[in-house]
């Protein structure tokens, strides 16, 4: 008995140190393991950013918990070979595919974005923008943040397409952000969409400087006219008009702004209001729910952890600002123009990054701090949603150019 | 397809920049002029040369004494209650745990 037992001894311990080795512990010390470290605690940072600290948190602790999971070694749910190069490797895909590598397709092939732009049309009045049309400028102004940073991206070294990834963060678009990527650089689908969904939570941080520095007092105080009426065969027309006239000047911007309208649609039309319900509600969630961890899931250490992605987070922020900025001036120089009684409140300007209502919410709490009387909110969401529109032309342009 | 053959340079990345933004801000100008158009077709006008008759002038005195009467008024009323106080039936939702037949002891039969 006690010589079989240490006869089989060798075979007991060549098991356990087949099982030692199966084991996330032994992939954490094996090699990019202390990346592997790294990224599961900035996955618990951001974790914690979401729920202490309620920064987009539906978004964020879903990132952050596919960034957990994708890092985690032995767990196999993410492979980037799958997706090397741009492509998706059939071929090989059934045979190695993981549960993130599955939810990963919505993304890669550009389906959730577009079905999340669906439920903001169904969640977003357009009613300011037909009222005004004019905050169309402000929202086309917004937009020069993203090109000024596609300038600096590729003066840091990113390649045109690059450059053009991580320019459309300064739209402040999430879903925006994320479709274009995908197309253009999906290696650095991770740290921009951190970047781009940290931002639009930080948008009560970065603008409200931006937007006292370059207004004055005066400014701040202008009240604005109340907005007209607006009809619901105007509210019902609104997003067919749009959708034909930029599938037929930019098809390229067809897929978000045709998804973005069909939602509205939907709302305004008021004769399918299961299906609006349903796209605004439970759509809308199952869609940030494999959204959320499977752009986490890309933030993995090798795609996390270099220079680029500091140049990412850095380049992202001053997107915003100069996005921030250009709305602000523009509204400023409109006013030049404009007679005494039609002048814009300049903070409007700031709410054409998108950051839907966030940006318009920080306006009006900014005009009220100059003059508790002040209601801009109604009047900051026209140009608001000029930013959605903008930023998804912006990305159809983009894609156009360098797709 | 000509863009991605292309090699990009300095003059490439400054031109698509500018030409994108202005794509932008035209694509968006247009918008404002179609959008206005739009808005001027279904913008709800007054109509003109219609006689609107203006409301018979009331003066404050006949308004506090209209306004001293409803209150005098809605104040003698009641709310008017039904009065009917039978019940008519009392649901008890079924269940095996508040069965009487479940419930009650069978005493066995004797014979």
């Amino acid at each position: 008995m006690w010589s079989a037992l240490t006869s089989s001894s060798n075979f007991v311990l060549e098991s356990l140190e087949t099982f030692a080795e199966s084991t996330g512990v032994a992939g954490l010390f094996a090699n990019m393991g202390w990346g592997s470290l790294i990224m599961i605690c900035v996955a618990f940072f951001l974790l914690y950013l979401a729920i202490k600290h309620k920064f987009e948190p539906l978004l964020l602790l879903t990132i952050a918990f596919g960034m957990l999971l994708t890092n985690l070694p032995g767990a196999n749910l993410y492979h980037t070979e799958l997706f090397a190069g741009g492509h998706v490797h059939w071929d090989i895909f059934v045979a190695n595919a993981g549960l993130l590598d599955y939810l990963y397709l919505g993304v890669k092939l550009g389906v959730y974005p577009c079905l999340i732009f669906v439920g903001v049309g169904a969640m977003t009045d357009f009613g300011p923008l037909i009222a005004n049309p004019k905050s169309f400028l402000l929202g086309a102004a917004a937009q020069i943040g993203i090109f000024l940073t596609f300038i600096g991206a590729y003066a840091l070294g990113f390649s045109p397409a690059e450059a053009g990834s991580i320019g459309i963060i300064g739209g402040a678009d999430g879903p925006t952000s994320i479709y274009l990527t995908a197309i253009l650089a999906p290696e650095l689908l991770g740290p921009i969409a951190v970047a781009a969904y940290s931002y639009m939570a930080l948008v009560p941080v970065i603008q409200p400087p931006i937007m006292r520095l370059l207004t004055t007092e005066k400014e701040r105080k202008i009240k604005m006219r109340q907005l007209r009426p607006v009809s619901k065969t105007e509210k019902i027309l609104f997003p067919l008009i749009i959708t034909v006239i930029i599938a037929l000047l930019l098809p390229s911007a067809t897929p978000l702004v045709g998804c973005l309208m069909l939602g509205n649609l939907m709302k305004e039309c008021g004769v399918v209001d299961r299906l609006s319900k349903t796209v605004q509600n439970e759509l809308m969630n199952i869609v940030v729910i494999f959204l959320g961890l499977t752009v986490g899931a890309t933030a993995t250490a090798e795609a996390f952890l270099n220079p680029r992605t500091l140049f990412i987070l850095v380049l992202g922020v001053i997107a915003f600002a100069m996005g921030t900025a250009g709305g602000v001036l523009l509204a400023k120089v409109m006013n030049c123009f404009s007679k005494e009684g039609n002048k814009i409140n300049p903070l409007i300007g700031s709410a054409g990054v998108s950051a839907v209502p966030m940006a318009a919410r920080v306006s009006q709490t900014e005009g009220q701090k100059a003059d508790p009387s002040n209601f801009l909110l109604m009047h900051a969401m026209g140009p608001n949603v000029a930013g959605v529109v903008g930023s998804a032309v912006a990305a159809g342009i983009l894609l156009s150019f360098l797709g | 397809m000509i863009l991605q053959a292309m090699s990009w340079g300095w003059s490439e990345i400054l031109w698509v920049s500018l030409i994108g933004f202005s794509l932008v801000v035209v694509l968006l100008v247009a918008l404002i002029f179609i959008m206005k158009a739009f808005g001027a077709c279904f913008r709800v006008r007054p109509s003109v040369g219609k006689k609107v008759d203006a409301p018979p002038m009331i003066s404050p005195e006949e308004i506090a004494a209209i306004a001293t009467a409803l209150k005098i008024y809605k104040g003698a009323l009641h709310d008017r209650e039904s009065e009917v106080l039978t019940i008519l039936n009392i649901k008890r939702a079924y269940s095996p745990w508040n069965s009487k037949i479940h419930g009650l002891t069978q005493l066995p039969d004797r014979k």
